[in-house]
């Protein structure tokens, strides 16, 4: 499902093709095929097949055992297009998105242009910084739902220590979105963090000790040398987030089941509840049908606009 | 070369990534699986040796305490009866449990024994996938009036006794009692009444400022309670006399009982004297020890835990009900256990062995007393480890004595339909948009046009 943006630039070399027989002409072609079939075996049996049975899935209503009964069209589009409750869910999705994808993103940047400086211990808090991709997202949430607690939840105490108002961090619809978001950003940072710094390792010593000889300043350098430097590694983690972010569901589950109100369900998070609580793999199907193709949508968005920026040495 | 090094870091981080994923979720359950079959072949060796163990696979969802308490029973029913090895094995929450049970529902993986929450109880007798205990029943000339009236009552459909009670439950009001003494209220006498909660909680409830120290009432953003004071006013949770005398088509809990009880609860919210701990169990637990809430409705199972845990005096007491109404008592809760059909006969007798030795005196004795769960068989109440308990917990007494108290009607058998636990989630969020501020009546009707939708679909698909 995840589209890997990995750039290629095909630089297949056509030299030697001799003209003359057709099984000659096409050699690349087959010795390429070779290659890929393993790749292909795998993906039609882990991908293809399962996203074709959830488009065919997404015309009928299913019976008790899951087993599709009834062909119904597109009625389930249709139901969900016209209910409220999926509209609210595709809103709360991008409210989540644009708050956790530029924020984690630039959170991991900041850290690992700290952590990028040659200091002594340094060493120490890459580590730190890097060591929250180790835990699962089911631990971490179950830290956070102690920390969100309404009642004696440590954020709640701090605040109370202050005579500041209670915050409902959970209960509250306005406040739960952020809760989830903030549970996320922590939750991606290591791994952004860790990809930004070994992009940030490979940019090449010279270029900085010739800044430093044209008396260029640290945020000239890194205005003109690290953040080009660094774009791909940029883009990549972009757009990797945002296929993430589109995808959450175990911290959903665990702080709030999409809750209050609805506030917080999520995309992936309402289809959980339509194929698994409600047992309805018919309108679960249609929604997974319409995030694949936001997803695509914003990808190829992304790559249409976002790559032009991207600067490859 | 820079672009080489840059893409296959990308490479090996997508890969780490992939990997990450997929240790992510499966590991657990391998584990699972691992554990499951070592003992599957244990058992399987066992049979071998001494050619007559019947095994009875036994899914539960009962947790932490109670399942070490579970464990105990079976054990001691295996040793008694050497003929029969039951295998008891933790599926998770009664929703993941009932989810398994469905991939493999009539088949011959399916286990002898499934535990399933009450408002599973229409989709297990329309699934196809279990045997009637009833047939059990008749075979043998068990006697079923020894057992609650008002449990058996729950779980029988058209005269029928589909699956055997077991774990049963029952809301009621818990209330602290220091806290009550603190604003002049008499301990003794706990608010019984919509009205007299009502004043009881404005009193209750202590404020700075703008913060709310401590809520009068609260109750947990669960589906149950709101259907438990539906019923104790006699009304039903959808037509055909509450899915009891027929197929239901429509919700009718958006009628007046309710309306009454959403009214009652926003009157509360308005006024700042409802406290909302959200939809965990742990969270509204957690809250009425740390005195941040006066009252609150909790499960009769869970009595036993609060009273050892509250740093103050904890009353029990029976769930409210609206002034003009004379209440007529609660539903049950909890869950029973389901025989699966088209597995061997043997196999079905074994398991449903088992069942009987659970609804002794000794066992049920043991059981009440260790989880706070109702004795499906009320002599166990007089079995000594009871009595002795309630000297010390007398308020696990009131928790009997309302469900004793309960007039059997079609409204506190409790309602019967399919999509249950869809329904339940519409009703939560329908509470959770009305402590936002959303009309009762509106957000009310909206749940029930979400499980007419859902009624609907059910019925078209599965005829």
């Amino acid at each position: 499902m995840n589209g890997q943006p990995v750039p290629q630039k095909t630089t297949t070399p056509m030299a030697n093709v001799n003209p003359s027989g057709f099984w000659k002409r096409s050699k690349n072609f087959r010795v390429a095929m070779l290659y890929l079939f393993p790749s292909f075996l795998l993906f039609s049996v882990f991908v293809f097949y399962p996203m074709m049975k959830t488009v065919y899935l997404s015309f009928f209503l299913t019976d008790y055992e899951g087993f599709p009964s009834l062909f119904v069209g597109l009625e389930n589009y249709a139901y969900i297009f016209q209910s409220e409750s999926f509209r609210k869910s595709i809103i709360a999705t991008f409210i989540f998105v644009l708050i956790t994808v530029p924020f984690g993103v630039l959170l991991a940047l900041f850290l690992a242009l700290l952590a990028n400086e040659k200091l002594k211990g340094i060493g120490f808090f890459r580590t730190i910084f890097a060591s929250n991709m180790g835990m699962s997202v089911a631990a971490s949430s179950v830290i956070w739902l102690f920390l969100f607690h309404p009642s004696i939840g440590a954020f709640n105490q701090f605040l109370a220590t202050f005579h500041l108002p209670q915050v409902e961090w959970l209960l509250d619809p306005s406040w739960a979105i952020i809760s989830v978001s903030i549970t996320t950003i922590w939750m991606n940072t290591g791994f952004a963090f860790l990809i930004i710094l070994g992009g940030l390792q490979n940019i090449d010593e010279y270029l900085y000790e010739n800044a430093n000889i044209e008396g260029a300043g640290y945020w000239y350098q890194l205005k003109r040398i690290t953040l080009p430097m660094l774009s791909p590694t940029m883009f990549f983690i972009i757009t990797v987030s945002l296929i993430n972010a589109f995808q959450t569901f175990g911290q959903v589950d665990i702080l709030t089941q999409g809750g209050p109100a609805e506030s917080t369900n999520l995309i992936v998070y309402s289809i959980y509840r339509e194929a698994f609580i409600n047992y309805q793999f018919g309108p679960a199907s249609a929604q997974s049908v319409v995030l694949f193709l936001c997803i695509l949508v914003v990808t190829i968005l992304q790559f249409k606009f976002g790559e032009k920026k991207v600067h490859y040495q | 070369m820079k672009l080489r090094q840059t893409l296959s870091m990308w490479l090996l981080a997508m890969f780490i990534l992939v990997l990450g994923a997929c240790s992510n979720g499966d590991a657990k359950q391998e584990e699972g699986d691992a554990a499951s079959k070592e003992e599957t072949t244990e058992q399987t060796e066992e049979t071998k040796e001494d050619g007559e163990v019947t095994e009875v696979v036994f899914w539960h969802a009962m947790g932490g305490d109670t399942q070490v308490t579970l464990e105990e029973i079976v054990e001691e029913f295996n040793k008694e009866n050497p003929g029969i090895e039951v295998n008891p094995q933790y599926q998770g929450t009664y929703d993941e449990s009932i989810t398994k049970f469905r991939s493999v529902g009539g088949s011959k993986d399916a286990p002898t024994i499934v535990q399933t929450y009450e408002i599973g109880t229409k989709y297990m007798i329309d699934s196809g996938f279990v045997e009637p205990v009833q047939t059990f029943i008749d075979e043998d000339n068990y006697d079923i009036s020894q057992l609650e009236e008002n449990i058996i009552n729950y779980y029988t459909v058209d005269d029928t006794m589909y699956s055997m009670p077991f774990n049963s439950s029952t809301p009621v009001l818990i209330y602290n009692k220091d806290a009550f003494a603190e604003v002049g209220l008499e301990a003794d006498k706990p608010p019984r009444t919509f009205n007299e909660i009502k004043e009881a909680a404005e009193k209750l409830t202590k404020k700075d400022g703008e913060n709310v120290e401590r809520a009068g009432f609260s109750m947990l953003n669960n589906g149950w309670f709101f259907e438990q004071l539906v019923y104790t006013q006699g009304g039903y949770y959808v037509d055909q006399e509450n899915g009891r005398s027929g197929e239901p088509t429509k919700a009718t809990f958006n009628g007046e009982e309710g309306q009454r009880v959403f009214n009652w609860l926003n009157e509360m919210n308005e006024a700042g004297t409802y406290g909302n701990f959200g939809s965990n169990w742990d969270d509204i637990r957690a809250a009425f020890q740390a005195e941040k809430t006066a009252m609150y409705l909790d499960s009769s199972a869970g009595v036993r835990g609060i009273v050892d845990n509250a740093p103050f005096e904890v009353g029990v007491a029976y769930i409210p009900h609206p002034d003009e109404v004379d209440p007529q008592g609660v539903a049950i809760g909890g869950a029973s256990l389901w025989m699966s059909s088209g597995i061997e006969k043997a196999e079905q007798e074994a398991a449903w062995e088992f069942m009987k030795y659970l609804q002794t005196p000794e066992v049920q004795a043991k059981w009440h007393v260790e989880t706070g769960y109702f004795a499906i068989n009320p002599t166990a109440y007089d079995e000594q480890i009871v009595q002795k308990e309630y000297e010390k917990y007398p308020q696990l007494k009131v928790t009997v004595n309302q469900l004793q108290d309960t007039t059997s009607t079609k409204a506190t058998q409790g309602a019967l339909i399919s999509v249950f636990p869809e329904s339940r989630k519409q009703v939560v969020t329908a509470l959770e948009k009305l402590y936002e501020g959303e009309d009762p009546q509106a957000a009310l009707d909206e749940a029930a046009k979400q499980t007419d939708r859902a009624i609907e679909v059910a019925e078209r698909s599965n005829k």
